[in-house]
Order: structure tokens, then C-alpha cells, then sequence
């Protein structure tokens, strides 16, 4: 039994929501179980933390239970004491009105930097961090760039023969909620109408 | 009457190293905290060449995402076209043709030795060897051309397209890199003999910034670094992709994880690159370079003038993009520093809804500090070295 189908049957015992997409496995924990859930895991022998990714599920047109999403990486090195190579991804939801989750940096302390980038970049707190600081953005930088509300700043164009472009109008166009100044169609999201 | 000898007196003392050094290879700022000439701890602070490649991605269709990709990590800039396009051929369901898959082997293969050679070169240059510098840029150079050659261009190829490459290979360039591979494995001897051995880099490098491969678990580390520690992991051998599974190479290992395995381990690797290259030329077939299906694929130039559905097909692709249905995907790649993946969510547009990009100079600089720890100041600068960060790979 390799450690991807433990974490599969240890999940589905908790009743826990697991799903497999393009070979993945997912399994979403709840905020309350996390902690306890991950140290599972790494009791598991998933040693290795190859990575934390923030999600922000705003503008997304499929409803989900929050608005942020934390999904974390874990694998069982292969190559190192008997670690087989099986990969999860388990995800913790996050409500947008209290963006706090617990760190998980004393069971795999690679995850200190990547925590840092999600805090950073979408504004999330790990309760618990060693060093909660920004990594990527200046220090005087406001916001949080990531965020789907963050604007994309970007600087507006006057051409020669006095056409001007708002950044913030070419955008939508391109994202296809507005027509734009091109009249582009641009690049679709599902669900939209026009 | 000789004055009694006192007792040295040591004080910390803070230093800022960088972002503007030339040994930190890119902005980089380390604050050192230093004992005398012993360093007490390492924080590396990074972003200052933070460009936002993950939000501006999320406002670009699929296709043109792929001119962002290798401005990340511009040493092995193959290897992240490479891992974006795995990815988003998985949401799709894309079936990429062998001579493409062959090719793509190729040209990784070639992008990892011309990045090995960089690491070699100014990880030398770091601890004062001149002479290995110009020799590996030699060769650089030569890789370069060939890429010129493919693509048209030295460092950012976009030279992969979803579901296969742009355009075939032109028909000197096999005759030329069997050229070029004649001679390589010589060359590599020739650098190897150029610092292995010598006493001053065994002073320099043995038993300096040791990371014990718990440690490197730990805390992260991947690629060549981690198999200096004695780890096997391979993403090519562990999770294949391209059809990997099917060449014949090994994977050099390191016993003690010092300074010194970690810059003799990329010698070697450089030698196994080479032997998949030439295996590859073996398998390399007529046949197409494209997936077939025209929803993503773009049609063949040579057809734009003559067939109209091409000519529709291609504005369609390059204006509003292909549709990806709802997914997330991530397919590891093995990069020349590490574990590279692209973790795309698609929410059913042509834009993807979230690119995250696991990075693997990122996760390695976290081990910094611990191999460092202990060692003297002119020490850090070989042990930055020998960890091979790139920090647009660092910041994206």
C-alpha cells in the first residue's frame, strides 16, 4: 500500500473531501482538522514540502465554500530511506472576512519561505510563523498583488494622434467583460455573457 | 618585560552583502551576522528582481504566457517552457508527436549543459579561477549558436508551442551538434582537470558548508545539491516526462554534500546530458512536430497563404487563444537546479485562472543559512556559489 493510498483511506475515515483530477490527488481539509490532518500526513512519511500555493477563488465561476484557497504539496521523497514517491495535495479553505491558518513550518521548515510568499502576495496569515515578514514586494508596497481585486498598474498610453488607452478598460476588454478600446474579444472566462 | 598576551576580544558585527555583489549572481542581499570572520547566521532577503510574472500571466492567453516562462529562469530557460507547456498539455488532454518529444529532449538536454557550464564558470570566478571562465563560455557560446540556429534566439527560445514546437529543425543542425558533441566530453575532462585536484579549491571546497541530507529535506533542496548530499531523487528518473524513462543515463551522487560534491556532481552531470543527447539523435524520426488537433495547435506556416481554414484557425489562435477546461494540473520537471513545476488552475477560458510556479531557486536559497552557519565569510561566497541560485528563478 503505497502512502498516497494511506493518505486516500485516512482522509475518507475522517471524512474528508478527496477527489483525483489529472493524477492528482486532492483532499480538502477543514480549517478546524488541518493542523491535526497535516500532522498525519507527516507522520505518513510525506517528508517532504515541495510547495505552498495561494488560490484566490473570486472571480472563479464555479461557486467554492471560500473565497481563499492554501493548497499544499506533499511528497515522499523518493531516493531517500524508504520514501516510495507518492505525491497529495491537500487544500485548506481560508474565509476571506478572518484570513488566518496555521503555519506549518515546525513539521517541515521548507515551508517557511513559500508561507511568506502566500502572506505577501494574497494576505494570509500562518498563526504560528517563525518569521511572518514580506519576502517578494517592497516594504512600502500596499496591497496584496495576487488578490483578483488587485489592479494590474499598469501605466496609461497616450498615442501621437491623441488616442489614449486606460489600462484598466483594455483589460476588461481582454478578460471580455467589456468590449475595450480595441473591441478585441480577447480571451474568454466561462460563464460570462455579453 | 613582554606585556601579557590578552585574550582576542570578538564582537558582532552585521554585514550587508549585496543586492548589488558580484559574487551573489543577480540582486541578492545576504545580512551576515559575523563573529570575527566567522559567520553566526545568514538571512537572505530577496524580491528585488520580483517582476509579477505570476499576476501578469493570469492577464495573457496560454500561448502568450509562453514569453514570460523563460525570462524566469534565463540559464536553463528550456526547462521552463518545457515544464509550463507539460502542464497545460495535461489539462488538455494533448498528445505531443515523438520527433517533438525527442526534440524537446534535445534541446533541455543542451539548455541544462550551457547552464552547467555558467555554474562552473562563475562558481570558479568566485573563488578566483580565471581560466575555466573563458574555456566554459567557449563552449557556451557554441550551445547558444545552436539554439540560434533552432530558434532565433540565444536565451529566450519560445520555441515551444501547446502541443509541440513551433517549426522543425533546420537541416544543418544535426550535422553541427554531432560536431559539437564530438568533441564535449573532452572539454569536460579538460575543465575537470583544470580545478579538481588542485590544492587550492580542495582547501577551498572539502568539508565547506556540509547540508546532511535530513537537513536538505528539510528545508527543501533539490536538484544537483541535493544529490551532492547523497539523496537519489531525480525528477527525471522519479517522475518521467518527454519519455525520459526510455534513455539510458545515470544520476551522479554526491557522498558528503560539501561545496566540493556539489560543483563536481554538475561535471558529471554535464556527461550524462550528453549521453541523452546523443541518444536522442539516435531516435530522431520523420514525423510531425505538432498535435494534430487544430482547437490549440497551430497550423503549418507554409499553409497560411494557400489554405483559408488555416489562416482562420491561426488568427482564432493567436487572438483569443484555445479554451482549457476547468482543471488543475502540475507536472514536475527536472530543471538544472532543481524540481520545476507549474501549477496551473484553468477555469474553462483561454486565460488561466491562477499560475503558481515552484521554482526551484527559491526553495533552495533556504538552505543557506544552514550550510553556511560556521564557516568563514570568504567561505559564504563559494557556498552561494555551489547552491547555483538564479534569482530571476528567485523572484519570478
Amino acid at each position: 500500500m503505497t502512502r498516497r493510498e494511506k493518505a486516500r483511506a485516512y482522509a475518507k475515515e475522517r471524512g474528508f473531501v478527496v477527489y483525483e483530477a489529472h493524477d492528482l490527488l486532492h483532499i480538502e481539509l477543514p480549517l478546524a482538522d488541518f493542523r491535526e490532518a497535516m500532522a498525519a500526513f507527516k507522520e505518513m512519511g510525506f517528508n517532504y514540502l515541495a510547495d505552498v500555493i495561494g488560490i484566490d477563488y473570486l472571480e472563479y465561476p464555479e461557486e467554492k465554500p471560500e473565497r481563499f484557497a492554501v493548497v499544499y504539496e506533499l511528497v515522499s521523497l523518493p531516493g531517500y530511506k524508504d520514501g516510495d514517491g507518492s505525491r497529495i495535495y491537500p487544500r485548506v479553505w481560508v474565509p476571506e472576512k478572518n484570513p488566518r491558518l496555521p503555519s506549518v513550518t515546525d513539521l517541515w521548515p521548507s515551508a517557511n519561505f513559500p508561507e511568506r510568499e502566500v502572506f505577501d502576495l494574497f494576505g494570509l496569515v500562518f498563526e504560528g510563523h517563525p518569521d511572518l515578514r514580506k519576502i517578494l514586494t517592497p516594504d512600502d508596497y500596499e496591497g496584496h498583488p495576487l488578490r483578483k481585486d488587485h489592479p494590474l498598474g499598469e501605466t496609461p498610453t497616450l498615442f501621437k494622434d491623441g488616442r489614449y488607452i486606460n489600462p484598466e478598460q483594455f483589460r476588461a476588454g481582454l478578460k471580455g467583460k467589456d468590449k475595450g478600446l480595441t473591441g478585441w474579444r480577447g480571451g474568454r472566462r466561462k460563464g460570462e455573457r455579453r | 618585560m613582554k606585556p601579557e598576551p590578552k585574550e582576542l576580544r570578538v564582537e558582532e558585527m552585521i554585514l550587508n552583502m549585496g543586492p548589488q555583489h558580484p559574487s551573489t549572481h543577480g540582486v541578492l542581499r545576504l545580512v551576515v551576522t559575523l563573529y570575527g570572520e566567522e559567520v553566526a547566521d545568514v538571512v537572505p532577503h530577496i524580491g528585488y528582481l520580483h517582476t509579477g510574472f505570476e499576476k501578469v500571466m493570469e492577464n495573457r492567453t496560454y500561448h502568450q504566457n509562453i514569453t514570460f516562462t523563460p525570462r524566469m529562469d534565463y540559464l536553463h530557460s528550456f526547462a521552463h517552457d518545457l515544464a509550463y507547456a507539460l502542464s497545460v498539455e495535461k489539462l488538455l488532454g494533448a498528445e505531443v508527436p515523438e520527433r517533438a518529444r525527442v526534440i524537446r529532449v534535445i534541446l533541455n538536454e543542451l539548455s541544462r549543459i550551457a547552464s552547467h557550464l555558467i555554474f562552473v564558470a562563475t562558481g570558479l570566478l568566485d573563488l578566483g579561477a580565471m581560466t575555466p571562465y573563458f574555456y566554459a563560455f567557449r563552449e557556451r557560446e557554441t550551445i547558444l549558436d545552436l539554439f540560434e540556429w533552432v530558434t532565433g534566439q540565444r536565451f529566450h527560445h519560445n520555441y515551444i508551442r501547446i502541443g509541440g514546437l513551433k517549426e522543425d529543425l533546420p537541416e544543418e543542425f544535426v550535422p553541427e551538434l554531432e560536431k559539437f558533441l564530438a568533441t564535449f566530453d573532452h572539454r569536460v575532462d579538460d575543465y575537470q582537470n583544470l580545478f579538481v585536484g588542485s590544492p587550492i579549491f580542495e582547501g577551498r571546497a572539502r568539508g565547506v558548508g556540509v547540508v546532511p541530507p535530513e537537513v536538505a529535506i528539510a528545508h527543501g533542496l533539490t536538484g544537483g545539491s541535493l544529490r551532492a548530499s547523497g539523496v537519489n531523487y531525480d525528477v527525471r528518473k522519479a517522475y518521467p516526462y518527454c519519455g525520459y524513462e526510455t534513455y539510458d543515463f545515470e544520476v551522479p551522487l554526491g557522498k558528503n554534500g560539501d561545496t566540493w560534491d556539489r560543483m563536481v556532481i554538475r561535471l558529471e552531470e554535464m556527461r550524462q546530458s550528453a549521453r541523452i543527447v546523443r541518444q536522442a539523435l539516435e531516435r530522431l524520426e520523420p514525423g510531425p512536430i505538432r498535435d494534430p488537433n487544430p482547437q490549440f495547435s497551430f497550423p503549418d506556416k507554409k499553409l497560411l497563404d494557400r489554405s483559408m481554414e488555416a489562416l482562420i484557425y491561426h488568427f482564432k489562435l493567436a487572438t483569443e487563444g484555445f479554451e482549457v477546461p476547468p482543471g488543475e494540473a502540475y507536472v514536475p520537471t527536472e530543471s538544472a537546479r532543481g524540481e520545476l513545476g507549474y501549477y496551473i488552475v484553468a477555469d474553462g477560458g483561454s486565460l488561466p485562472y491562477r499560475v503558481k510556479v515552484r521554482t526551484p531557486s527559491f526553495f533552495n536559497l533556504q538552505s543557506l543559512p544552514h550550510a553556511a552557519r560556521g564557516h568563514f565569510f570568504q567561505d559564504l561566497v563559494a557556498i552561494l556559489a555551489s547552491f547555483d541560485p538564479v534569482l530571476g528563478d528567485v523572484d519570478r
